[in-house]
């Protein structure tokens, strides 16, 4: 309480409002930015234009944005079903690189060709994917162990298996001992759009996937059923919510939609299997800042993808163009994500008068059944 | 031969365990208050580097020991305004302390790269310890201060925790902050403390990195300790004397993943520490009546009076 | 008229002027930060000396910690701001650069340590082999235990080479020496690094050499006093007292020779399909010693004195007199010696190079085989 004014909670956030202290949460992070270029001697406006020219209005600087927002596209799609149920998967790193591997797997030993190959890699790695949630999915609902731990976990077994993966049963023989597989079989590698680098089929998928996980979510009883063990598990649980089912399934496609991404990677950009720092520079967290951004709508996902995909690209062009420490990059999206948090309140809460009479008690009038914490 | 191999194995994992104790130490603390910090990695690098830049210029690792320590705290204020006041996921405070810890960390160290630190933190050698046959020159010479004094901590953590009403009143507070509340304890405050001394234990952890187990600057050098440190918190089922055990469990792994390179694979060792993390958590949840098994019921929830 | 023709002609000359005076634009791409103090450092010394040996005539640039996926996209950004000539200096780098190299036909690329090339990209490399190999010279001597140890990146022929090199040198000085290896798997990883190192000297190696992009082997060693060799840069501050010697890398003389042939017209940006440097002791690529100009630390020197060696080859004569014939042999040339030439029987008792075969450079390229001494885990090692 301040003053003569009080935090209320507030009631419902209307999504104009969400999307409004969303951008605003952005605006103050790009100003932040902004002074930190000013720090190192570069004209914030005109450092802004050239991002602007060199990302946007460059055809090929669109598509490195386009393409770098795919496997948060996707990872951050299945994140949003996961995290409206408020299952923390932190996994997505991990997922990722399962379903990179199965793909692997499938182009170099599978020995299948042509037009079949590239299905069956993604539904490996989908499949690789899911299986890799499954396991904290089953702890969590069977024993209450918390997700978070257990998928962070698996994301460290994920890269220590591709490590050992490249360095030694599939270590290529084509590289002169170096660390990577074998070349991919041209069937396995995906078209991009002219000379970019831009995989479409994966950026089909990924638009698909939100379309899907949104009609999911919006129409069926499955997507109901997994906002109510989000908004208010006890009234799911009168509700007769089988949570067991409803969980297992959400892990399954969140986790699958980040095996999804790892194929992508590889099939799209690598046509091998790479140690996991080169094939994941981080995605599987940054859809979690994805997810979050959108407030886990997967539409929503979509745009803070693109927004995410856009700042890493920027961090080219900024050591390039405007001479800046590579390390900008890390600090701006930290920004980016503090301003966020930030901003949180301002949906939570909203600041009441509080009438003359009333005692600064601090207790809130009728406040609903919501756990702490979130909105929506 | 093979005692040589186990007692260097035990010494080295002393070594390699020490951050990772000093950190799982403080989350252990905040976490059993109630607040959830994945800011670790951040506020180690953050420390690391403070610490680097005070003893580089002035020429005592000890005071560059207090100002990682002070820079973690700084950064775990932070990281308690988000989570504990504003309410904020707790989740994301923590991720994007860490993400902007680790840029920012890189941005203020490019000009003390690749130095080393002019005054290390020595070795020390314990006493009477050192001379106990076979066990004593190798477990006790070699090791630095900091490691031990993180053994002695651990303990008194415990002793705290579980025997003083200050550890009562952390406990309860990451339990049932509601009825702690009731009774009168200020439970906000209870919470910033906590995470503020998990910020002081993870920047002593970053700088003992770059004081003295290596003792200069690089970029990303914590690598990835502070998520163990956090995993090992947890594996440790939030009790400070598991965590003893836990951390050498950990650095067993790793300098094992060395000298059994003949005839392991390492990375399939390295690997093992995650999986045991999964497997204890397991192990725990199964035995469900244990409540001292647990983690606090209040674990990652933001408390606010009269919310449910 | 006269005043147009005038003026078309003040436009020529001054069109042609400005020709001329546009600097050539080098670009330079480095995987890891500048400040490793190791790999990326060392290019970046090579490329500030490059600027200064050429002045206003080139104008350098570089950009730093680019992950190997996300080479193109830098590539794009440079040619945008109108770079001439593109260094990328990682292996990883090469899909990248020959995929951008297709796209830009008249930029002039070098993939640094690759091994293909197009008819605008050029490889270079400098090998450290025979200098590893003089360092085994000196390790052989100095060590007492007989056990020295090297804690090794990755298992690839680069690697091999050297930690080889090494071995056939402490063998040549110490026929029971053996080389205990450790393999990090990474580049950059000092916690793995200082591990290792002590793993290693708990296994008893009492002298220590790595190829790792940090000091932490170094300063790890030093701590029990053991001596070490300096790798990549001048790590000597690191521990002044116990770095004996080490390898030291001039990318500097490479960079110099590719820019002058650009700007003498030489190199175009159509006919490298052929240009590979693998350059070594005799270019002045590399150098043996852990600071410029000092093959050995003068406080081992009289270490290396001491022992005094009945060979083959030279008779009597000391390990550090050895040491420094052996380096002016290999600067003259691979001809005069090279530790590699046959005959050369690997561990397993396979004959590699036969009698008075000198391996060619793809050969070295290649290399997988692990020679006698050696000892410890080997990724693809030939049956």
């Amino acid at each position: 309480m301040i003053g003569r004014y009080k935090l209320e909670r507030r009631g419902h956030a209307g999504p104009a409002l969400v999307w409004g202290v969303s951008l605003a949460a952005v605006i103050v992070a790009m100003l932040l930015t902004g002074a930190l270029f000013a720090l190192f001697g570069v004209a914030p406006l005109a450092a802004f234009a050239t991002l602007v020219d060199r990302t946007i209005l460059d055809a090929r600087g669109l598509s490195e944005v386009v393409r770098r927002a795919i496997p948060l596209m996707l990872a951050g799609v299945g994140l949003t079903l996961a995290f409206k149920a408020r299952f923390w998967n932190i996994g997505a790193e991990g997922q990722l690189l399962i379903g990179a591997v199965a793909a692997s797997g499938v182009a170099l030993f599978s020995g299948l060709s042509g037009p079949l190959l590239a299905p069956a890699m993604f539904a490996a790695g989908f499949a690789a994917g899911a299986l890799w949630g499954l396991g904290p999915a089953l702890l969590k609902v069977r024993l209450g162990v918390n997700e978070i731990i257990t998928t962070l976990m698996l994301n460290y077994v994920a890269i220590y298996l591709v490590r050992w993966l490249i360095n030694g049963p599939w270590k290529g023989s084509s590289l002169s001992g170096f660390a990577y597989s074998d070349r991919f079989d041209p069937a396995a590698q995906l078209p991009t759009i002219g000379t970019t680098r831009l995989h479409w089929p994966t950026l089909t998928l990924a638009i698909l996937a939100a379309i899907l996980v949104a009609w999911l979510l919006a129409r069926t009883r499955f997507g109901f059923e997994v906002r109510m063990m989000g908004e208010s598990p006890e009234a799911a649980r009168y509700a007769g919510v089988d949570f067991f089912r409803t969980t297992l399934a959400l892990v399954l496609v969140s986790a699958g939609a980040a095996g999804l991404a790892g194929v992508g990677e590889v099939a799209g950009i690598h046509h091998r299997l790479v140690d996991p720092g080169s094939l994941s520079v981080g995605y599987g967290y940054t859809a979690i800042i994805v997810a979050l951004l959108a407030r886990k709508n997967p539409l929503g996902a979509l745009v803070t993808a693109l927004f995410l995909g856009w700042i890493a690209a920027s961090g080219d062009v900024m050591q390039v163009a405007l001479r800046l420490p590579s390390q900008i990059t890390g600090v701006t999206q930290g920004l980016v994500l503090l301003c966020i948090i930030g901003s949180e309140p301002f949906l939570r809460y909203r600041l009441t008068r509080v009438p003359a009479a009333a005692g600064p008690t601090g207790l809130a009038p009728g406040g609903e059944a919501a756990r702490g914490g979130e909105t929506s | 031969m093979e005692t040589a191999l186990v007692l260097s194995t035990i010494a080295r994992a002393l070594a390699f365990s020490t951050p990772l104790l000093w950190a799982a130490l403080g989350e252990i603390v905040a976490e059993r208050s109630g607040v959830v910090n994945l800011g670790v990695e951040g506020m180690m690098i953050l420390g690391a580097l403070t610490g680097f830049i005070v003893a580089q210029s002035s020429g005592d690792p000890w005071l560059g020991l207090v100002a990682a320590a002070a820079t973690g705290a700084a950064a775990a204020l932070l990281h308690a305004f988000f989570a504990v006041i504003l309410r904020a996921n707790q989740y994301v405070s923590g991720l994007a302390l860490t993400i902007f810890g680790l840029g920012l960390s890189g941005l203020i160290g490019r000009g003390w790269v690749g130095r080393p630190l002019r005054n290390a933190m020595e070795y020390v050698s314990l006493p009477f310890l050192v001379d106990i046959p076979v066990v004593g020159p190798v477990l006790f010479d070699h090791q630095y201060a900091l490691t031990w004094w993180g053994l002695i901590v651990a303990v008194a953590l415990w002793f705290v925790l579980q025997h003083t009403r200050i550890g009562l009143i952390v406990r309860t507070v990451g339990e049932n902050p509601a009825a702690a509340d009731a009774a009168g304890v200020p439970v906000l405050r209870v919470r910033i403390a906590a995470v503020v001394f998990g910020g002081v234990m993870a920047g002593i952890a970053g700088g003992f990195l770059s004081l003295a187990y290596r003792p200069s600057w690089g970029q990303g050098m914590t690598n990835g300790l502070g998520w163990i440190a956090l995993a090992m918190a947890i594996f440790a089922l939030w009790d400070p004397l598991r965590a003893i055990f836990a951390a050498l469990l950990f650095g067993a792994f790793f300098t094992l993943s060395f000298s059994l390179q003949d005839r392991f694979p390492p990375q399939l060792l390295t690997m093992m520490p995650y999986l045991f993390t999964i497997l204890a958590l397991t192990l725990t949840s199964l035995r469900k009546g244990d409540r001292s098994f647990g983690a606090p019921e209040a674990l990652g929830e933001p408390y606010a009076r009269g919310e449910r | 008229m006269r005043t147009i023709l005038l003026a078309l002609l003040s436009l020529l000359v001054a069109s042609s002027a400005t020709a001329q005076d546009d600097p050539l634009k080098v670009a330079f791409i480095y995987v890891g930060p500048v400040g490793d103090y190791g790999f990326s450092y060392a290019h970046d010394l090579g490329r500030q000396a490059l600027q200064e040996h050429f002045g206003d005539q080139i104008e350098t640039v570089y950009v730093e910690s680019v992950p190997e996926p996300e080479v193109e996209p830098f590539i794009d950004q440079l040619v945008a701001d109108g770079a001439d000539v593109i260094f990328g200096t990682s292996f990883g780098f090469g899909d990248g650069i020959l995929a951008a190299a297709q796209r830009y036909p008249d930029v002039i690329f070098g993939w640094g340590t690759g091994i293909a090339r197009a008819p605008n990209v050029l490889t270079y490399m400098a090998d450290f082999y025979q200098v590893y190999y003089l360092n085994g010279l000196i390790a052989g001597a100095l060590s007492t235990s007989d056990t020295l140890g090297y804690v090794a990146a990755f298992p690839i022929p680069e690697v091999k080479r050297h930690i080889d090199g090494f071995a056939l040198g402490a063998r040549e000085v110490n026929p029971d020496a053996e080389v205990q290896v450790r393999w990090l798997y990474s580049w950059f990883d000092p916690a793995g690094a200082k591990e290792a190192t002590e793993a290693l000297m708990a296994a008893g190696a009492d002298v220590l050499a790595f190829t790792e992009d940090t000091p932490t082997v170094i300063q790890t060693a030093a701590e029990r006093g053991h001596p070490s060799f300096s790798h990549y840069a001048s790590m000597v501050e690191f521990s002044p007292e116990t770095v004996v010697s080490g390898q030291l890398v001039h990318w500097d003389t490479i960079y110099i020779d590719i820019v002058e042939k650009v700007l003498d017209g030489t190199y175009t940006s159509t006919n490298l399909e052929d240009v590979d440097y693998f350059w070594l002791l005799e270019h002045g690529a590399v150098e043996l010693g852990a600071e410029p100009g000092v093959p050995v630390a003068p406080a081992f020197i009289d270490d290396l004195e001491a022992v005094v060696l009945d060979h083959p080859e030279f008779g009597e004569i000391d390990v550090y007199d050895l040491v420094l014939r052996r380096n002016a042999q290999m600067t003259e040339g691979r001809e005069v010696f090279d530790p590699f030439a046959g005959p050369l029987v690997d561990r397993n008792g396979n004959e590699v190079y036969a009698e008075g075969y000198l391996p060619t450079i793809d050969d070295l390229v290649g290399l997988e085989f692990a020679v006698p001494g050696v000892v410890g885990p080997w990724d693809n090692e030939p049956e």
